[in-house]
Protein backbone atom coordinates (compact mmCIF):
# COMPACT_ATOMS: atom_id res chain seq x y z
CA UNK A 1 0.00 0.00 0.00
CA UNK A 2 2.90 2.33 0.69
CA UNK A 3 3.18 5.03 -1.93
CA UNK A 4 0.05 3.89 -3.71
CA UNK A 5 -3.02 6.07 -3.71
CA UNK A 6 -6.40 5.24 -2.30
CA UNK A 7 -9.07 3.03 -3.80
CA UNK A 8 -12.47 3.80 -5.24
CA UNK A 9 -15.23 1.65 -3.75
CA UNK A 10 -18.61 0.93 -5.36
CA UNK A 11 -21.96 -0.09 -3.95
CA UNK A 12 -24.36 -0.61 -6.78
CA UNK A 13 -26.39 -2.84 -9.00
CA UNK A 14 -24.75 -5.41 -11.22
CA UNK A 15 -24.29 -3.18 -14.26
CA UNK A 16 -22.86 -0.31 -12.26
CA UNK A 17 -20.35 -2.59 -10.54
CA UNK A 18 -19.46 -4.37 -13.78
CA UNK A 19 -18.85 -1.05 -15.50
CA UNK A 20 -16.63 0.34 -12.78
CA UNK A 21 -14.72 -2.92 -12.43
CA UNK A 22 -14.15 -2.83 -16.19
CA UNK A 23 -12.73 0.62 -15.61
CA UNK A 24 -10.15 -1.00 -13.31
CA UNK A 25 -11.13 -0.05 -9.77
CA UNK A 26 -11.64 -3.59 -8.42
CA UNK A 27 -9.47 -4.95 -5.66
CA UNK A 28 -9.52 -8.02 -3.47
CA UNK A 29 -7.21 -7.44 -0.54
CA UNK A 30 -5.17 -9.98 1.44
CA UNK A 31 -8.24 -10.92 3.48
CA UNK A 32 -10.11 -11.31 0.17
CA UNK A 33 -12.35 -8.39 1.08
CA UNK A 34 -13.56 -6.66 -2.08
CA UNK A 35 -13.93 -2.92 -2.51
CA UNK A 36 -17.33 -3.33 -4.16
CA UNK A 37 -20.77 -4.69 -3.33
CA UNK A 38 -23.17 -5.93 -5.97
CA UNK A 39 -26.63 -5.19 -4.64
CA UNK A 40 -29.20 -7.68 -5.81
CA UNK A 41 -32.86 -8.13 -5.05
CA UNK A 42 -32.14 -10.31 -2.03
CA UNK A 43 -29.40 -8.08 -0.54
CA UNK A 44 -30.57 -6.84 2.84
CA UNK A 45 -30.38 -3.22 3.94
CA UNK A 46 -28.32 -4.31 6.97
CA UNK A 47 -25.73 -5.84 4.66
CA UNK A 48 -25.59 -2.66 2.57
CA UNK A 49 -25.24 -0.51 5.66
CA UNK A 50 -22.53 -2.70 7.17
CA UNK A 51 -20.59 -2.69 3.91
CA UNK A 52 -20.91 1.09 3.64
CA UNK A 53 -19.69 1.54 7.22
CA UNK A 54 -16.81 -0.87 6.64
CA UNK A 55 -15.78 1.20 3.60
CA UNK A 56 -15.93 4.37 5.72
CA UNK A 57 -13.48 3.00 8.27
CA UNK A 58 -11.08 1.56 5.71
CA UNK A 59 -8.13 3.90 5.41
CA UNK A 60 -7.31 2.75 1.87
CA UNK A 61 -10.57 4.00 0.36
CA UNK A 62 -10.72 7.54 -0.99
CA UNK A 63 -14.06 7.68 -2.80
CA UNK A 64 -17.25 5.67 -2.33
CA UNK A 65 -19.60 5.56 -5.30
CA UNK A 66 -23.14 4.51 -4.48
CA UNK A 67 -26.29 4.24 -6.57
CA UNK A 68 -28.76 6.87 -5.43
CA UNK A 69 -31.61 4.41 -4.89
CA UNK A 70 -29.33 2.37 -2.59
CA UNK A 71 -28.20 5.56 -0.84
CA UNK A 72 -31.87 6.25 -0.13
CA UNK A 73 -32.05 2.96 1.82
CA UNK A 74 -29.19 3.99 4.12
CA UNK A 75 -29.71 7.76 4.03
CA UNK A 76 -29.16 8.17 7.77
CA UNK A 77 -25.70 6.58 7.53
CA UNK A 78 -24.75 8.80 4.58
CA UNK A 79 -26.03 11.95 6.26
CA UNK A 80 -24.05 11.08 9.39
CA UNK A 81 -20.80 10.96 7.41
CA UNK A 82 -19.29 14.44 7.58
CA UNK A 83 -15.61 13.85 6.80
CA UNK A 84 -14.23 14.70 3.40
CA UNK A 85 -12.29 11.41 3.09
CA UNK A 86 -13.73 9.11 1.91
CA UNK A 87 -15.91 11.25 -0.32
CA UNK A 88 -19.35 9.79 -0.98
CA UNK A 89 -20.72 10.26 -4.49
CA UNK A 90 -24.27 9.37 -5.37
CA UNK A 91 -24.66 8.15 -8.93
CA UNK A 92 -27.71 7.22 -10.97
CA UNK A 93 -28.74 3.66 -11.73
CA UNK A 94 -30.39 2.16 -14.77
CA UNK A 95 -33.90 2.25 -13.34
CA UNK A 96 -33.54 5.33 -11.19
CA UNK A 97 -32.27 8.56 -12.75
CA UNK A 98 -30.22 10.95 -10.64
CA UNK A 99 -32.27 13.34 -8.54
CA UNK A 100 -30.27 16.28 -7.20
CA UNK A 101 -32.90 17.04 -4.56
CA UNK A 102 -32.12 13.69 -2.87
CA UNK A 103 -28.33 14.08 -2.90
CA UNK A 104 -26.92 14.47 0.62
CA UNK A 105 -24.31 17.06 -0.37
CA UNK A 106 -26.68 19.17 -2.45
CA UNK A 107 -29.34 19.04 0.26
CA UNK A 108 -26.76 20.32 2.72
CA UNK A 109 -25.76 23.00 0.25
CA UNK A 110 -29.39 23.99 -0.29
CA UNK A 111 -29.91 24.10 3.47
CA UNK A 112 -27.40 26.93 3.55
CA UNK A 113 -30.09 29.32 2.39
CA UNK A 114 -32.91 28.04 4.55
CA UNK A 115 -34.46 30.10 7.33
CA UNK A 116 -32.65 28.00 9.94
CA UNK A 117 -29.25 29.22 8.83
CA UNK A 118 -30.22 32.87 9.06
CA UNK A 119 -31.47 32.60 12.65
CA UNK B 1 -18.63 46.53 5.82
CA UNK B 2 -15.55 44.50 5.01
CA UNK B 3 -17.06 41.36 6.48
CA UNK B 4 -20.18 41.96 4.39
CA UNK B 5 -18.16 42.26 1.19
CA UNK B 6 -16.25 39.13 2.06
CA UNK B 7 -19.51 37.30 2.63
CA UNK B 8 -20.81 38.49 -0.74
CA UNK B 9 -17.70 37.19 -2.43
CA UNK B 10 -18.01 33.88 -0.63
CA UNK B 11 -21.62 33.54 -1.73
CA UNK B 12 -20.64 34.24 -5.34
CA UNK B 13 -17.87 31.66 -5.09
CA UNK B 14 -20.33 29.21 -3.54
CA UNK B 15 -22.77 29.73 -6.43
CA UNK B 16 -20.01 29.28 -9.00
CA UNK B 17 -18.89 26.06 -7.34
CA UNK B 18 -22.46 24.73 -7.26
CA UNK B 19 -22.95 25.58 -10.92
CA UNK B 20 -19.72 23.84 -11.84
CA UNK B 21 -20.72 20.83 -9.75
CA UNK B 22 -24.08 20.64 -11.50
CA UNK B 23 -22.38 20.76 -14.91
CA UNK B 24 -19.93 18.01 -14.00
CA UNK B 25 -22.77 15.94 -12.58
CA UNK B 26 -24.66 16.20 -15.86
CA UNK B 27 -21.66 14.99 -17.86
CA UNK B 28 -21.04 12.16 -15.36
CA UNK B 29 -24.65 11.00 -15.68
CA UNK B 30 -24.45 11.14 -19.48
CA UNK B 31 -21.21 9.13 -19.49
CA UNK B 32 -22.61 6.48 -17.15
CA UNK B 33 -25.68 6.16 -19.36
CA UNK B 34 -23.46 5.74 -22.38
CA UNK B 35 -21.49 3.05 -20.51
CA UNK B 36 -24.65 1.11 -19.63
CA UNK B 37 -25.86 1.33 -23.21
CA UNK B 38 -22.57 -0.13 -24.44
CA UNK B 39 -22.73 -2.84 -21.76
CA UNK B 40 -26.25 -3.75 -22.84
CA UNK B 41 -25.16 -3.93 -26.46
CA UNK B 42 -22.25 -6.18 -25.46
CA UNK B 43 -24.65 -8.37 -23.48
CA UNK B 44 -26.91 -8.60 -26.50
CA UNK B 45 -24.11 -9.82 -28.73
CA UNK B 46 -22.33 -12.06 -26.18
CA UNK B 47 -25.30 -13.54 -24.39
CA UNK B 48 -27.03 -12.69 -21.16
CA UNK B 49 -24.78 -14.72 -18.85
CA UNK B 50 -21.53 -13.60 -20.42
CA UNK B 51 -21.64 -10.07 -19.05
CA UNK B 52 -22.44 -10.49 -15.38
CA UNK B 53 -20.85 -10.59 -11.96
CA UNK B 54 -20.14 -14.30 -12.50
CA UNK B 55 -17.36 -13.28 -14.88
CA UNK B 56 -15.40 -11.31 -12.27
CA UNK B 57 -11.90 -12.62 -11.69
CA UNK B 58 -11.01 -14.32 -8.43
CA UNK B 59 -7.90 -12.15 -8.13
CA UNK B 60 -8.13 -8.40 -8.69
CA UNK B 61 -5.74 -5.54 -8.39
CA UNK B 62 -6.73 -1.95 -8.99
CA UNK B 63 -5.53 -0.27 -12.18
CA UNK B 64 -6.53 3.15 -10.99
CA UNK B 65 -6.09 4.85 -7.66
CA UNK B 66 -7.00 8.19 -6.11
CA UNK B 67 -4.44 10.62 -4.77
CA UNK B 68 -5.68 12.97 -2.09
CA UNK B 69 -4.05 16.19 -1.05
CA UNK B 70 -5.05 19.32 0.76
CA UNK B 71 -5.23 22.30 -1.57
CA UNK B 72 -4.58 25.99 -0.97
CA UNK B 73 -8.04 26.57 0.49
CA UNK B 74 -7.69 23.64 2.93
CA UNK B 75 -10.22 21.64 0.92
CA UNK B 76 -9.29 18.09 -0.04
CA UNK B 77 -8.42 17.56 -3.70
CA UNK B 78 -8.82 14.20 -5.40
CA UNK B 79 -7.04 13.11 -8.55
CA UNK B 80 -6.98 9.76 -10.28
CA UNK B 81 -3.85 7.98 -11.31
CA UNK B 82 -3.51 4.91 -13.53
CA UNK B 83 -1.26 2.21 -12.11
CA UNK B 84 0.89 0.74 -14.85
CA UNK B 85 2.98 -1.98 -13.32
CA UNK B 86 4.45 -4.01 -16.13
CA UNK B 87 6.17 -7.18 -15.05
CA UNK B 88 9.16 -8.51 -16.98
CA UNK B 89 7.14 -11.57 -17.96
CA UNK B 90 4.46 -9.35 -19.46
CA UNK B 91 7.06 -7.41 -21.33
CA UNK B 92 8.34 -10.63 -22.88
CA UNK B 93 4.84 -11.61 -23.93
CA UNK B 94 4.08 -8.19 -25.28
CA UNK B 95 7.11 -8.44 -27.50
CA UNK B 96 5.73 -11.58 -29.18
CA UNK B 97 1.98 -11.17 -29.16
CA UNK B 98 1.40 -13.51 -32.11
CA UNK B 99 2.47 -17.13 -31.95
CA UNK B 100 5.05 -18.02 -34.62
CA UNK B 101 4.16 -21.03 -36.66
CA UNK B 102 6.71 -22.75 -38.95
CA UNK B 103 10.48 -23.06 -39.02
CA UNK B 104 12.42 -20.70 -36.81
CA UNK B 105 15.37 -20.30 -39.21
CA UNK B 106 14.90 -18.26 -42.29
CA UNK B 107 16.27 -19.22 -45.72
CA UNK B 108 16.91 -22.61 -47.29
CA UNK B 109 17.69 -25.57 -45.06
CA UNK B 110 19.92 -28.46 -46.03
CA UNK B 111 18.86 -32.05 -45.64
CA UNK B 112 20.92 -34.15 -43.26
CA UNK B 113 23.52 -36.22 -45.11
CA UNK B 114 23.97 -39.90 -44.27
CA UNK B 115 27.55 -39.55 -43.03
CA UNK B 116 26.68 -36.69 -40.76
CA UNK B 117 23.90 -38.60 -39.04
CA UNK B 118 25.90 -39.50 -35.93
CA UNK B 119 27.03 -35.90 -35.46
CA UNK B 120 23.55 -34.62 -36.06
CA UNK B 121 22.09 -37.04 -33.53
CA UNK B 122 24.42 -35.70 -30.87
CA UNK B 123 23.49 -32.14 -31.72
CA UNK B 124 19.79 -32.99 -31.80
CA UNK B 125 20.06 -34.60 -28.37
CA UNK B 126 21.81 -31.49 -27.06
CA UNK B 127 19.15 -29.17 -28.47
CA UNK B 128 16.38 -31.39 -27.12
CA UNK B 129 17.91 -31.12 -23.67
CA UNK B 130 18.08 -27.39 -24.10
CA UNK B 131 14.44 -27.25 -25.12
CA UNK B 132 13.46 -29.36 -22.13
CA UNK B 133 15.31 -27.09 -19.77
CA UNK B 134 13.99 -23.89 -21.29
CA UNK B 135 10.38 -24.87 -21.95
CA UNK B 136 8.95 -25.26 -18.44
CA UNK B 137 9.77 -21.73 -17.27
CA UNK B 138 8.21 -20.18 -20.37
CA UNK B 139 5.05 -22.26 -19.93
CA UNK B 140 4.73 -21.30 -16.28
CA UNK B 141 5.42 -17.72 -17.23
CA UNK B 142 2.55 -17.61 -19.70
CA UNK B 143 0.24 -19.26 -17.17
CA UNK B 144 1.19 -16.73 -14.54
CA UNK B 145 0.54 -13.95 -17.00
CA UNK B 146 -2.94 -15.19 -17.84
CA UNK B 147 -3.97 -15.29 -14.20
CA UNK B 148 -2.24 -12.03 -13.31
CA UNK B 149 -4.54 -9.89 -11.14
CA UNK B 150 -3.18 -6.86 -12.98
CA UNK B 151 -4.61 -8.15 -16.27
CA UNK B 152 -7.06 -6.01 -18.19
CA UNK B 153 -10.59 -6.62 -16.78
CA UNK B 154 -11.79 -6.97 -20.39
CA UNK B 155 -10.13 -10.40 -20.38
CA UNK B 156 -12.53 -11.64 -17.71
CA UNK B 157 -15.20 -11.61 -20.37
CA UNK B 158 -13.20 -13.50 -22.98
CA UNK B 159 -10.31 -13.05 -25.34
CA UNK B 160 -12.31 -11.78 -28.28
CA UNK B 161 -14.72 -9.29 -26.78
CA UNK B 162 -17.04 -7.08 -28.84
CA UNK B 163 -16.11 -3.49 -29.53
CA UNK B 164 -19.07 -2.33 -27.47
CA UNK B 165 -17.53 -3.79 -24.31
CA UNK B 166 -14.36 -1.81 -25.00
CA UNK B 167 -16.50 1.29 -25.47
CA UNK B 168 -18.18 0.60 -22.14
CA UNK B 169 -14.75 0.32 -20.52
CA UNK B 170 -13.61 3.62 -21.97
CA UNK B 171 -16.83 5.34 -20.83
CA UNK B 172 -16.41 4.06 -17.29
CA UNK B 173 -12.75 5.08 -17.25
CA UNK B 174 -13.87 8.62 -18.04
CA UNK B 175 -16.53 8.36 -15.34
CA UNK B 176 -13.84 7.39 -12.81
CA UNK B 177 -11.75 10.44 -13.72
CA UNK B 178 -14.80 12.67 -13.56
CA UNK B 179 -15.85 11.25 -10.19
CA UNK B 180 -12.54 12.37 -8.68
CA UNK B 181 -13.20 15.85 -10.05
CA UNK B 182 -16.72 15.84 -8.57
CA UNK B 183 -15.39 14.66 -5.21
CA UNK B 184 -12.98 17.63 -5.24
CA UNK B 185 -15.83 20.01 -6.07
CA UNK B 186 -18.03 18.54 -3.33
CA UNK B 187 -15.26 19.04 -0.79
CA UNK B 188 -14.79 22.62 -2.00
CA UNK B 189 -18.53 23.31 -1.75
CA UNK B 190 -18.63 21.96 1.81
CA UNK B 191 -15.59 24.04 2.75
CA UNK B 192 -17.12 27.23 1.37
CA UNK B 193 -20.38 26.40 3.16
CA UNK B 194 -18.56 26.14 6.50
CA UNK B 195 -16.75 29.43 5.88
CA UNK B 196 -20.03 31.13 4.96
CA UNK B 197 -21.75 29.83 8.07
CA UNK B 198 -18.90 31.08 10.22
CA UNK B 199 -18.92 34.44 8.44
CA UNK B 200 -22.66 34.86 8.94
CA UNK B 201 -22.36 34.08 12.64
CA UNK B 202 -19.59 36.70 12.99
CA UNK B 203 -21.67 39.24 11.10
CA UNK B 204 -24.58 38.80 13.52
CA UNK B 205 -22.42 39.42 16.60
Amino acid sequence: MAGRGKLIAVIGDEDTCTGFLLGGIGELNKNRKPNFLVVEKDTSITEIEETFKSFLVRSDIGIILINQFIAEMIRHAIDAHMESIPAVLEIPSKEHPYDASKDSILRRAKGMFSAEDFR
Amino acid sequence: METGEMLDQKILLYMDQLELLQGRRASLNALIEQGWFSLSKARYSMGNKHVSSLQYASEMEPQVCVQTRTGDSDAVEFSTERITVQRPSERVQDATPVEDIGPKEEGVRRRIKAKDISGQEERAAATEEKVQTTEPPSASRSNKCDQSPQADPLKWFGILVPQTLKQAQSSFRQVIELSAEIATLQAAVMKTREELKLGMKLEKH
